[in-house]
């Protein structure tokens, strides 16, 4: 046995042994009494690797992940809640409501500003265009305004209808 | 997109820049079809327009050759499908020689109670077809603009 055990742990040493190879040195430096004494610094080895907390398997971290108690049953509106501020993903969600919250309130700010704005179009503006140059009279603009809606409503100035009369061949 | 706020308020500034904005005669307001050289533009908009139950008034005349008059003529008859109706009420239209000579249209509204009209004229000059194209918005219907503008 002690040839075996030798041989294992040498094997284990090296990184080759197999679960169940590690469960039998651990199961022989636990129930070994007297244990030899060229074997007491394995044991202890042994002893803190059984010390470590255990890994979770991955069900365990897939429960984990989706905000859920595995020993427990998930309780209608529970997993999503739990979910929601799981570490995991307590992150990622905070940035999506972030940005969500941010675009909502940009949208009410736009829709906020157009319901405003007719008021900014109403704003008194009178200019005209001459020849490609933009000119801010007032009294120009307006002008011009008129004359071509009396020309419009009058299907025509006078001058005009007369001009073409004559010039009808 | 990294500042919607921005780009919103972006959009919404650019919303009211053009009340003619979605029309296709918008492009001739532009300079886009005739140059803005060739043109006599006049843009008002708020209080002067008042008196006339309107508030925004947009008006271009400019002299063109044929195929321009066809171009300005083909945006203004698609500006027309947006019509109110074809009541005589809301529309007064003449065609010469296969060609529009003279139009005032109602479109249908875009805003409650503030009504929207396009108008054309086209009259042979002699350097071409001095064409007279007109936007108006405000509560005045047509008939308070006849008896305001028609001469007596």
């Amino acid at each position: 046995m002690n040839e075996d055990i030798n041989d294992l742990l040498a094997r284990y040493m090296e990184g080759e042994t197999t679960q169940e190879e590690q469960r039998l040195i651990a199961e022989y430096l636990r129930q070994t009494d007297p244990l030899p004494y060229e074997m007491k610094p394995y044991k202890q080895m042994f002893d803190l690797i059984g010390e470590r907390p255990e890994v979770p398997t991955a069900k365990a971290l897939e429960h984990f992940a989706k905000g859920q108690d595995p020993s427990k049953p998930p309780l209608k509106g529970e997993a999503s809640f739990a979910a929601r501020f799981s570490p995991f993903k307590g992150e990622l969600e905070r940035v999506l409501v972030r940005r969500v919250l941010l675009l909502a309130a940009a949208c009410i700010a736009a829709f906020a500003f157009i319901l405003l704005m007719p008021q900014k179009a109403d704003e008194n503006l009178a200019i005209a265009y001459i020849d490609g140059k933009e000119l801010a009279d007032q009294t120009l603009a307006m002008q011009m305004g008129q004359e071509a809606l009396t020309e419009i409503f009058s299907n025509g100035n006078q001058e005009q209808q007369l001009t073409e009369l004559f010039n009808e061949p | 997109m990294k500042h919607p706020f921005l780009s919103l308020i972006i959009f919404a500034l650019a919303l009211p820049l053009a009340a003619q904005d979605g029309l296709e005669i918008n492009k001739i307001f532009k300079g886009e079809v005739v140059n803005e050289k060739a043109m006599k533009e006049s843009l008002v908009k708020g209080d002067n327009l008042a008196p006339y139950k309107l508030r925004v008034l947009h008006t271009a005349k400019f002299t063109v050759g044929d195929s321009r008059r066809d171009e300005v003529e083909a945006l203004f008859e698609e500006d027309m499908k947006g019509r109110l109706s074809e009541d005589d009420e809301n529309l007064e239209l003449e065609y010469r020689d296969g060609h529009l000579y003279y139009a005032i249209v109602q479109l249908t509204d875009t805003r409650k109670g503030q009504h929207r009209y396009i108008c054309y004229q086209c009259r042979k000059t002699t350097g071409g077809h001095g064409i007279t194209l007109v936007y108006m918005e405000g509560k005045a219907s047509l008939c308070d603009l006849r008896n305001t503008f028609k001469k007596k």
